[in-house]
């Protein structure tokens, strides 16, 4: 079964006066262990897709269904406490606690889900340890370089254990070492534990690596693309 | 709970100097509140007390018609047997009787209209402090004969010193128009330049000779143990006795008795002034913390937080911030007010000014635990009102904000 189903997927801002259709009749099927880029210029859609798919905006017309449940039609309160138990989110600008440290960056959400605290630190240490930052884990993000906050910001998203990640344009301030560093680590996560990942972006460096590749043009899916394997994981 | 103050801990120290500003703003607000309601109560307190220990008393019987008119033939009618009821109730502590009425006082240079007060000294000291109003010369227990003394102001006007002679004519209780000659013992200077101008004071014995061959007294002024006990006293002794008409000090100075009620309504102008300038203050600094996060507040409700626990980190870090400022403030404005209690607070500057309205120069504050308490209720209440807004706006930021680019 697929974890993310849309079903003619609208959004039409301004409805009233001068309308904007961000998205037109968008269907798509994820399914579980996807390494999904959704590529497109920009005003193109992509962000607000995944801005439906997160459950943080609320489509014109058409559904969303997460692991067979629908989103859209939920309530504010219900769709917060869905995004919590079911979906891990990755921004371009990291959106960090600034007051807490890397650990505590982390931990926060499982403390949100109320989880025991010894597993929580237990799960925060081994999560920075898979992101390379096992010995940077007292550090406040201003201490920590933008890529080591965006492996943090990772590293987050995953503590909560969600059915995927939505990335929106993640490698977009990093440099290109950095790029690739966070991209070794969410595509060893992907094979290694199945994690699925969606990703808005036109940084080519992630279109390279995902298996699949959504592009996107007028709010309307122009291609969807499945590359093998291998060549998805970019070994060409 | 715990990771929401610690959050909220936090974003309290994330701008230092801003909380700070905030936390000073509290604390200065609170103690100006408290010493401010202090000041006042004290210069209220200080006119009352001042006025019942050194003149009206806590209670006073006339004649029905001598205050209005001032007569010397309006005198009490049953004086011993009245004094003997007073003596009697365990509520009065002192008492004395005066003889009194309005006259003329004639110096080398001038004539001016005076109140002349015939005191018992005895009983006067055992009643009032009056007597430790003598700023030049000497009270009336002096052995100088025809003894009198006046007041600072009404010394000036007349040009007249300690040693010098001043003529009083007033009418005697047959109706007939009456003349002593005194010699000044003592100058007295009151906290009002009014009442200085407008009262002399001797003995009572030298003034009833004058009057006519009976004993005759105008005022009985009444020391209670309480305040509180004028009313009940005064209503007992109007009952008991005719012809005489007993008032309790707040009847006597209705004055004095607006001014207190003045005094309350300035206390709450004043707190409520300093109050709605911290809300502001409060509301401007949890407006900019907040318009400063608002992407990070999107990423809280993104992930997961729920709008209640938003809007209850938002509230804490005010909690915080007012419950600190709050105590440091109520413990700067006590050691004020207990510092200058004792001390007092020397308005030199102004003193002539405050004399001429019968205040004293030297403030002493004072505050009730009830007032303390409902000074720090209002500042909690006002400083958490003021932070309800920001806290709806934050709960109401779109979680699509954490996406937002620049």
């Amino acid at each position: 079964m697929a974890i993310v189903r849309t079903e003619k997927l609208s959004k039409v801002y301004n409805p009233d006066t001068v309308p904007v259709h961000a998205l037109r009749d968008v269907s798509i099927e994820i399914n579980e262990g996807e390494f999904t880029a959704v590529r497109g210029p920009s005003g193109s859609g992509k962000t607000t897709l995944l801005n439906m798919i997160g459950g943080l905006d609320k489509p014109t017309s058409g559904n969303v269904f997460i692991n067979g449940q629908e989103i859209s039609k939920m309530k504010d309160s219900k769709r917060i406490d869905f995004r919590l138990q079911n979906i891990g989110f990755v921004f371009q600008h990291y959106n960090l606690i600034p007051v807490f440290t890397a650990r505590e960056n982390v931990s926060f959400i499982m403390l949100l889900q109320k989880r025991d605290k010894k597993e929580i630190r237990q799960r925060a240490d081994e999560l920075l340890d898979q992101v390379g930052l096992g010995e940077r884990k007292d550090a406040r993000p201003v201490q920590l370089s933008g890529g080591q906050q965006q492996r943090v910001a990772v590293a987050r998203a995953l503590a909560s254990e969600p059915k995927f990640i939505l990335a929106d344009e993640p490698t977009a301030n990093l440099d290109t070492e950095s790029a690739m560093n966070l991209l070794d680590i969410m595509e060893k996560m992907n094979r290694e534990q199945n994690v699925t990942f969606v990703f808005s972006t036109h940084d080519q460096r992630v279109i390279d690596r995902a298996y699949r590749v959504i592009t996107m043009v007028d709010g309307a899916i122009h291609k969807d693309e499945i590359k093998s394997p291998l060549e998805g994981r970019g070994v060409s | 709970m715990k990771t929401l103050l610690t959050i909220s801990w936090r974003n309290i120290w994330r701008h230092p100097a801003r909380s700070s500003v905030l936390l000073a703003a509290i604390i200065a607000g609170l103690w100006a509140g408290v010493v401010t309601v202090g000041i006042i109560n004290g210069l209220m307190q200080q006119r009352i007390d001042y006025m019942i220990e050194s003149e009206i008393t806590h209670a006073q019987i006339h004649h029905p018609d001598f205050l209005a008119e001032g007569y010397s033939w309006l005198y009490i009618p049953n004086h011993d047997e009245i004094t003997n009821w007073l003596e009697n109730d365990e509520r009065v502590t002192s008492y004395t009787s005066r003889t009194i009425t309005d006259g003329m006082v004639q110096s080398p240079i001038k004539t001016s209209g005076v109140r002349i007060r015939g005191i018992n000294i005895e009983s006067e000291i055992r009643t009032t402090n009056f007597h430790e109003n003598i700023v030049e010369g000497e009270y009336l227990d002096s052995d100088i004969r025809n003894a009198v003394i006046i007041g600072q102001k009404l010394a000036k006007d007349h040009n007249v010193e300690v040693g010098n002679r001043i003529v009083l004519t007033f009418e005697d209780t047959g109706n007939e128009l009456t003349s002593g000659s005194f010699n000044i013992a003592g100058i007295f200077r009151s906290a009002s330049t009014d009442y200085d101008e407008r009262n002399v004071f001797i003995r009572s014995n030298e003034f009833i000779a004058l009057l006519g061959d009976e004993k005759v007294y105008h005022e009985i002024g009444i020391m209670l143990a309480d305040e509180e006990l004028a009313g009940p006293v005064v209503d007992e002794l109007n009952k008991a006795f005719t012809g005489i008409h007993a008032q309790t000090w707040r009847q006597l100075s209705p004055e004095l008795s607006m001014l207190v009620e003045l005094g309350g309504y300035m206390v709450i102008l004043i707190t409520m002034i300093i109050m709605i300038a911290l809300a502001f203050g409060i509301l401007n600094t949890m407006l900019m913390a907040l318009f400063e996060r608002m992407r990070e507040i999107g990423m809280l409700l993104s992930i997961g937080m729920s709008r209640l626990r938003v809007f209850n980190m938002i509230m804490l870090e005010s909690i915080i911030l007012t419950i600190t400022g709050a105590t440091v403030g109520i413990v700067l404005a006590t050691l004020s007010i207990n510092y200058f209690s004792d001390a007092g607070i020397n308005l030199e500057m102004f003193a002539e000014g405050a004399a001429q309205l019968g205040w004293d120069h030297i403030i002493y504050p004072v505050l009730s635990s009830t007032e303390y308490i409902i000074i720090l209720a209002v500042v909690v209440i006002i400083t958490l009102l003021a932070s309800v807004y920001p806290a709806i706006k934050g709960i109401r930021i779109n979680p699509l904000e954490a996406a937002k680019d620049g």
